[in-house]
């Protein structure tokens, strides 16, 4: 096949850069891989197993098999904590790499905020780093560039830009005191903190938590905030979330507060209705947040059968952040010649090629197209494999 | 990727050709992809043709250049050389295994044979009205959604000055591909001269691009959405429809009068699909879908090398998504084809037919399907198919079929091995699926959490190869306790795997129990390859438990 000369760049290395290097990899095209962090996997490395006697379908542990498969593959070289700082020419792209200086304290997520010295096994957690991680690394836990940072340039013959989304930033919704309040917690903090530790306890004092508060919609289909959009993980996050901590913990009283509930999978109907025995839900969202003298959170809801305003107190809030275009999304848009959607994320042509976009060998893969669940970025980077493969043999 | 010395492998010619059931628009980008990489296609269709008719999601989300394209597509692929279309058309039996299925496919023409390297199905959603959820029959005011869209396809008129209402999420949880067309015909009503429109609506299903603004942007046109938990209350009367249900924000009861009720209809997998995976021998999943609820099996794979499911098939989601499985059930069929032949490992899964009492056991448990009867009437085992699980290993009650490096020989010696060098601390033997519990294992070792000193991890391809006799001689050999490590239920990429360890462990417990022995000593667990501190905390707690004793 012509293809197997050719190389190809994936920009990003979350769930969608790695399933789309693999499946290039394996039609026999070399993949240079560039992950701006020092670790692969991205996001979804970091969530944990939200298993409770069954599986749930999370999708997090297909994250862990395919980094594998990825580490192990001798056809995709992997670049870490490098960026793509300028790309020229074309059909052939002449990619030009920069460093991205990595620093262990620069996470800022609860759970590593005491730093990677005083806390390693939270922190490797955080960072992903599994035994297929630690491939990059020397033996005192650094990244050692002889394997991860071999080339600062590439000549490529088409690109899969990949590089995921950002958390929403809870802090931009004031009155959750996120950063404030020790036991207002992130959806991406709990799913750290459960990988770390393999349960969940409160931050404030490491003690589980029995009345347990999850806020949907933290972020996304918000008009004050000018975000369109349902961001469709967070509903199946936080059932999946509070399903597994009430199967592990059943005196655990879980409530969710939320305006429509998404669906989680061609399961959902029996899913959903064995929720609604488990949990309790309340559709109206709580806006404010106070610290009680006992170390709770306290909130205030109206209730749906009288109007009437009910006070709540809980151990731990959990928000449900949701999925916003990524911070380099610009940048990036403006080095590869190709256009933003008007929330921000990468725009594809049409609703037919999803994964195409504008600039000719320039292709979308995973979350920087949209909000997406880990099985439809699997789909969408398989696609967009796909089309990489069939664009490669038009030009050959 | 590493594989064992070449000497040690074999070859196998693979048929080129592939199969695709269903011929809407999901079997149409699947035939076009497939053949695109140089493999003929055979497109069956079992209704009257192939195309945009056969399709069972609603278009009118498409622009007028994106039909265009599809039509564009549909011609592409009728014109193809490289693409034979049989319609009015089904799949009447098969028989084979990945790389040489056997198909007869029976139609206008005579029943005919085929064979093929792969099979793709693809088939189409079904819509059905919910009506009775409401108590109520389609006719006169009452309409279908589907009645609706093709009311305003041609006769919009109809509708002018009119109030719609239309009752959702109440008869089903619902999708996004319902509501969206839910939101379509409701925009469109609203700008039409003089309507009202009235959306009762449980959860809206918002979950897929774009919904949200659309939501917004019917709401914006004067669409009037009423979020409510229960039904609303719904009465045909002379002069139309009465709606009477609980305002949540007033908090009480309000009845609004429309000319038009617009029943909900579920989009929901063909019931064709259970006959189909019966012929095919494919697992069935949640709802009716052709792939089993297992994360392993994304985005487009089935319990069966080389056959995949393709958009209506596996899930209810748009065109687009049908698109991209069809791109990625292409990227499949070229990696089990390749170029029409294949190495495999040639000890993958080692039948000794001397041994073999043709008592069919194998073919029975084999989750893949990969044991097949010769025609002189023995079992084979395909190389290609085989995912090496060992299921069949510990199944077969002759011990006749070994697995590559975990045959029995091997998984004894290391058990043995382990048992050597003991010290003081209490030995235990875990054995660990290799796609779980001993990534999990390995993890915790890696995060630097410390286990147990007399642990010994013993690495099977799958929970299913742990045979009664190797729990019953790990005690033997001197083991305090046995931990048999699994999947989580659902989470087995041999779909059975654990489940038939748990079976066996019950009956070793029983056996043990016989024998005058604790059996909390042997203990089944499952786990996930992510659980690296839940591993530790397991075994951590097992050996403090056998200290205690």
């Amino acid at each position: 096949m012509s293809t197997e000369a050719k190389k190809v760049m994936v920009i990003g290395g979350g769930i969608a850069g790695l399933s789309a290097a693999r499946e290039l990899s394996l039609n026999g095209i070399q993949v240079e891989l560039v992950e701006k962090a020092d670790f692969l996997g991205g996001h979804a490395i970091q969530y944990a197993c939200k298993a409770t006697d069954n599986c749930q379908q999370c999708g997090a542990c297909t994250v862990e098999s395919v980094l594998k498969d990825v580490v192990l593959d001798p056809g995709i070289r992997v670049h870490l904590a490098s960026e793509v700082i300028k790309i020229s020419g074309s059909p052939r792209f002449k990619v030009q790499l920069g460093r991205v200086a990595v620093s262990d304290n620069d996470d800022t997520s609860k759970i590593c905020q005491e730093g990677y010295e005083k806390n390693p096994v939270q922190c490797a957690a955080v960072k992903g780093f599994s035994k297929h991680n630690a491939i990059y690394r020397t033996a005192d836990g650094r990244l050692n560039p002889d394997i991860c940072q071999t080339a600062d340039k590439l000549e490529v013959d088409a690109i899969i830009w990949a590089t995921g989304f950002v958390p929403f930033d809870p802090d931009q919704k004031s009155t959750y005191r996120y950063s404030e309040l020790a036991n207002v917690v992130s959806g991406l903090d709990l799913e750290r903190a459960k990988r770390a530790s393999g349960s969940v306890l409160r931050p404030s004092d490491g003690k589980p938590p029995r009345d347990i508060a999850f806020i949907q919609c933290v972020g996304s289909r918000d008009e004050r905030l000018g975000h369109l959009w349902c961001s469709q993980v967070c509903c199946p996050y936080a059932l999946r979330s509070a399903m597994a901590l009430k199967h592990r913990n059943p005196d655990a009283n879980i409530t969710v507060f939320y305006m429509d509930i998404q669906n989680t999978g061609n399961n959902f109907t029996g899913f959903y209705q064995q929720c609604r025995n488990d949990l309790n839900f309340i559709r109206t969202i709580p806006i404010d947040m106070y610290e009680t003298d006992d170390d709770r959170i306290r909130t205030r809801y109206m209730s749906e059968t009288d109007g009437k305003p009910v006070d709540a107190e809980f151990d731990l809030v959990v928000l449900s952040v949701g999925i916003m275009p990524g911070n380099d999304n610009k940048a990036l848009a403006d080095l590869l010649q190709t256009r933003l959607t008007p929330d921000g994320f990468a725009a594809s042509t049409d609703k037919l090629h999803l994964t195409a976009t504008d600039q000719k060998g320039v292709f979308l893969a995973g979350t920087v197209q949209g909000p997406k669940t880990i099985a439809d970025s699997i789909a969408h980077a398989g696609h967009a494999a796909g089309e990489v493969i069939r664009y490669l043999r038009r030009a050959s | 990727m590493s594989q064992p010395n070449t000497t040690d492998m074999q070859k196998i010619e693979t048929a080129s050709n592939v199969l695709v059931l269903g011929g809407g628009l999901a079997g149409i980008c699947t035939a076009e992809a497939i053949a695109a990489q140089g493999y003929p296609v055979l497109l069956v269709e079992p209704g009257e043709a192939v195309g945009l008719k056969a399709e069972s999601r609603p278009l009118n989300s498409y622009s007028q250049s994106e039909k265009d394209t599809l039509n564009k597509l549909v011609e592409q692929v009728r014109s193809s050389e490289n693409i034979e279309i049989l319609e009015k058309t089904t799949l009447s039996c098969a028989t084979g295994v990945a790389g040489d299925y056997r198909v007869w496919l029976s139609g206008q023409k005579p029943l005919s044979e085929k064979q093929v390297g792969a099979i793709v199905v693809a088939s189409e959603l079904i819509r059905n009205p919910l009506n009775a959820a409401y108590g109520l029959e389609i006719g006169g005011p009452v309409i279908t959604q589907t009645d609706l869209e093709h009311a305003l396809a041609s006769e919009t008129k109809k509708f002018t000055g009119k109030t719609v209402a239309f009752v959702v999420g109440f008869g089903q949880s619902g999708n996004p591909l319902v509501m969206e067309r839910v939101l379509r015909s409701a925009l469109e009503l609203a700008q039409i001269e003089g309507t009202t429109v009235y959306v009762y609506v449980n959860d809206l299903k918002v979950a897929a691009e774009e919904l949200e603004r659309l939501y917004l942007k019917a709401r914006d046109n004067g669409v009037l959405f009423f979020k409510l938990s229960q039904a609303p209350v719904i009465e045909t009367q002379e002069n139309g429809i009465s709606i009477t249900y609980s305002d949540p924000v007033i908090l009480r009861d309000i009845s609004a009068q429309a000319d038009f009720l617009v029943i909900e209809e579920a989009m929901e997998a063909d019931s064709a699909n259970a006959h189909l995976a019966c012929l095919l021998r494919l697992d069935l999943g949640s709802e009716g879908f052709m792939q089993t609820d297992n994360v392993h099996r994304y985005p487009v794979s089935t319990n069966r090398e080389g056959i995949f499911v393709v958009g209506g098939s596996r899930q209810v989601k748009a065109l687009d998504q049908a698109c991209m499985d069809a791109e990625n059930a292409a990227l499949q069929v070229r990696r089990l084809l390749g170029d029409g032949t294949r190495l495999a490992p040639a000890n993958k899964a080692v039948l000794d037919i001397g041994k073999c009492t043709f008592c069919l056991t194998c073919y029975r448990c084999c989750p893949h399907g990969a044991i097949y009867w010769s025609t002189e009437n023995k079992p084979v085992i395909s190389l290609i198919a085989c995912q090496g699980c060992g299921i069949c290993a510990s199944e077969c009650p002759m011990d006749a079929i070994q697995i590559g490096e975990f045959s029995d020989k091997a998984i004894h010696d290391q058990v043995q091995k382990s048992m050597a060098n003991t010290g003081k601390a209490p030995n235990i033997v875990a054995f660990c699926c290799q796609n779980s519990a001993q990534e999990a294992a390995q993890m915790a070792a890696d995060f630097g959490i410390a286990l147990p000193e007399g642990l010994h991890l013993i690495q099977v391809p799958c929970a299913g190869k742990i045979d009664l006799d190797y729990i019953l001689n790990a005690f033997v050999q001197g083991a305090d306790g046995v931990l048999v490590m699994a999947c989580h239920p659902r989470n087995c990429k041999s779909e059975h795997g654990n489940t038939y360890a748990r079976w066996r462990v019950n009956d070793a417990q029983n056996r043990l129990s016989k024998a005058g022995l604790d059996k909390a000593r042997l203990s089944f667990v499952t786990l996930a390859s992510n659980m690296g501190s839940e591993f530790a905390r397991i075994v951590t707690e097992f050996e403090t438990w056998l200290r205690d004793l």
